[in-house]
């Protein structure tokens, strides 16, 4: 059997949006982690600024240069993110689409899944979002939903449990 | 085993067990001769140890290893889990004429292993298991890990017989001695060597450094063009004994056959060992050719398979012609075309997109050696004629990368290829594929272009197609799986 390749026809596909936005509730999410974490960055690079004798104008013109991307990604990434993640689960696959930058789009079948879980930080409960793991037998393939409504998250989990469990073989 | 891991016990506290003797015979050499006997005695005990506690025995269902003393612990592999059986017989074991069993079942890392089995014993275990993995429950048997005849007549007892013998796929021809200089794999053992020799050399009497000196002033003596030759030839000459020894020690009497749905490899001079898996779980193969040995019309063949090995790959053929690549990896495919199937370019986008990732060794190159003209105060040529050449050498790096970049879809295998020096061309069962991920980045997304993702559970478990067209990375998954993208296709 000699095989020959067969492209296939169109090459003008194109995936359509998972149906499915996460909770409005993790753009405040994002931005307080994201907040938190230059807090950290300022705190250092001022210490550092106030300890310096002399402040050539060089340092000034480094530290700007530091803090400016940060407060745009505080400002930027947040809404970005929330526009860009998406999710949606159908009877045999799970699709999402998540990044701001670089985006991804992950598809998997159901009939491949091997774990479902959930995850939920201290600071997630206080927005009251979880987020939803679904892995395969790929490490290449888990398929991450940040920051769903904690109830959506649950419920999901129970329904993906489901149907996965309803599938044999190995699934690899 | 009761010889064996004395030995290797011996052996491991020999150093200590040196140094302590040293130590006490310094001061009263009555003591040494207590002591050396209680310290062999020791070595034995702890090497019996294992030999006495460690029982396996096969079940309906299962494989069950204890092992222990004070802390036992009973490892279970359900039959029907277990992918894959290699043997593993270094030089003592074989005088022994004993065996090491390792045991896959395809949870990574934790491969069960039983040393020191009889040959027969293990050979007979390997089949046994292999083939048991498919067929129906048997009678239960009972195993020492070790040879005694009691044993050997208890598992010999009849595993069940695959109907067909093994066919072979490949044998060692040894004309193919000619790539083993070609392929640098082994450079890395040799720089290994010289740094341990270095590091050696520090310490050796005759190397200190007015002996050098004067070592160098007798070379500038000597024409210099003769001791470089001279040198340059007596590597090349190292080199080739090397690569060819090595070679042969690995890979002597090669035999890759399949028999009862399994694939074997076996090979080796000192050291044999012999890797089966079975064929359902082998997902795909790899053919690759790095630049040296593509010159000389060579390649190598890889399996992608799950649960063996490291990171799943395992290697079928040494350095060999591509045509014998070519020919042996359609047979474990059981199709005729991945390997050769010509494949489709991914555009001028794509193009692009490999000069510019290629360009930017130029930036990096450029901004060091500026930064270098100005505190070193070269002339102002240099860091252009460094960015000159470098950006020259990224040309040409970009433009083998694009022409080496492509993809086919055929009936069965999703085929990629890529990679500047070392040219790797994959072949994936497209049922074999367990997903899908479509990245783009920023500068992706500007070019129209995507990077496909296909995850599977065999090999590196993910097969990368970089910068095809986005329209075209939807096409081609949604073909490859039918079914799985068609509810998310617009």
């Amino acid at each position: 059997m000699t095989e020959t390749p067969t492209e296939p026809a169109q090459p003008g596909g194109q995936l359509r949006e998972p149906a499915n936005r996460v909770s409005p509730r993790a753009v405040s999410y994002w931005r307080l982690t994201a907040f938190l974490g230059a807090l950290v960055e300022w705190a250092v690079l001022g210490v550092g600024y106030a300890f310096l004798p002399g402040r050539p104008w060089w340092v000034t013109a480094l530290l700007v240069a530091l803090v400016l991307p940060s407060v745009v990604h505080l400002a930027v990434m947040p809404t970005l993110r929330y526009r860009v993640h998406r999710w949606e689960v159908t009877p045999t696959a799970v699709h999402t689409r998540a990044g701001w930058l670089t985006i991804e789009q992950r598809i998997a079948p159901l009939s491949r899944v091997q774990t479902v879980d959930s995850q939920q930080g201290a600071l997630m409960r206080l927005f009251r979002l979880a987020s939803l793991t679904v892995t395969t037998a790929s490490a290449a393939g888990p398929i991450t939903i940040a920051c769903l409504d904690a109830d959506v998250a649950h419920g999901l989990v129970a329904e993906l449990t489901a149907i996965t469990s309803s599938t044999t073989g190995d699934a690899t | 085993m009761l010889l064996v891991d004395p030995i290797k016990t011996l052996s491991q506290f020999a150093l200590p067990f040196l140094i302590t003797l040293v130590g006490l015979g310094s001061q009263d050499t009555s003591w040494s001769l207590i002591a050396l006997p209680a310290m062999v005695a020791g070595a034995v005990g702890i090497g019996v140890l294992p030999w006495l506690t460690t029982r396996y025995r096969i079940t309906d269902t299962q494989l069950q290893v204890r092992r222990g003393l004070v802390q036992k612990t009973t490892l279970t592999a359900p039959l029907d889990r277990i992918r894959s059986v290699d043997l593993e017989a270094s030089l003592l074991r074989r005088v022994l004429s004993l065996t090491k069993v390792e045991i896959g079942t395809g949870v990574d890392d934790s491969r069960i292993s039983l040393d020191a089995l009889s040959v027969e014993q293990g050979d007979e275990l390997r089949r046994y298991l292999l083939a048991r993995r498919d067929a129906g429950p048997g009678s239960l048997r009972d195993g020492h890990s070790a040879t005694s005849s009691v044993q050997v007549e208890t598992v010999a007892a009849r595993p069940p017989q695959p109907a067909d013998g093994p066919s072979e796929l490949a044998t060692i021809d040894w004309a193919w001695l000619r790539f083993a200089p070609f392929s640098l794999s082994r450079l890395v053992i040799v720089a290994g060597a010289a740094g341990v020799l270095a590091q050696f050399g520090e310490n050796l009497p005759f190397l200190n450094s007015e002996s050098v000196g004067d070592a160098w002033e007798w070379v500038l003596d000597q024409a210099i063009a003769l001791v470089l030759g001279v040198v340059a030839v007596a590597a090349l000459v190292g080199w080739v004994l090397i690569s060819v020894g090595g070679y042969v020690i690995q890979w002597w009497n090669l035999r890759l056959t399949r028999e009862a749905g399994n694939l074997r490899l076996t090979a080796g001079l000192f050291t044999t060992r012999s890797t089966s898996v079975e064929e359902k779980r082998v997902r795909g193969v790899q053919l690759v050719e790095p630049a040296l040995l593509r010159l000389v019309g060579g390649a190598e063949l890889r399996a992608l398979a799950t649960g063996v090995g490291s990171g799943g790959v395992t290697k079928l053929l040494p350095p060999s012609p591509l045509e014998v690549n070519r020919r042996v990896g359609h047979d474990v495919l059981e199709a005729s075309g991945p390997l050769e199937a010509a494949l489709t370019q991914h555009g001028a986008a794509a193009r692009r997109r490999c000069h510019a990732r290629a360009q930017w060794s130029t930036a990096v190159a450029a901004v060091f050696a500026t930064a270098a003209t100005i505190g070193l105060d070269l002339p102002w040529w240099v860091p252009l004629s460094v960015a000159a050449v470098v950006c020259a050498v990224a040309v040409a790096a970009g433009e083998a990368a694009y022409r080496q970049l492509g993809h086919a879809l055929l009936p069965g295998h999703l085929v990629t290829a890529s990679g500047i020096l070392l040219l790797t061309r994959t072949a994936l069962e497209r049922d074999g594929i367990i997903g899908w991920v479509i990245r783009q980045s920023l500068f992706q997304r500007r070019a129209g272009l995507a990077t496909l993702v296909a995850t599977t559970a065999a090999g590196a478990e993910r097969v990368v197609i970089r910068d095809l067209d986005y329209g075209r990375a939807v096409a081609l998954a949604d073909a490859a799986t039918p079914d799985v993208l068609t509810p998310f296709i617009a």
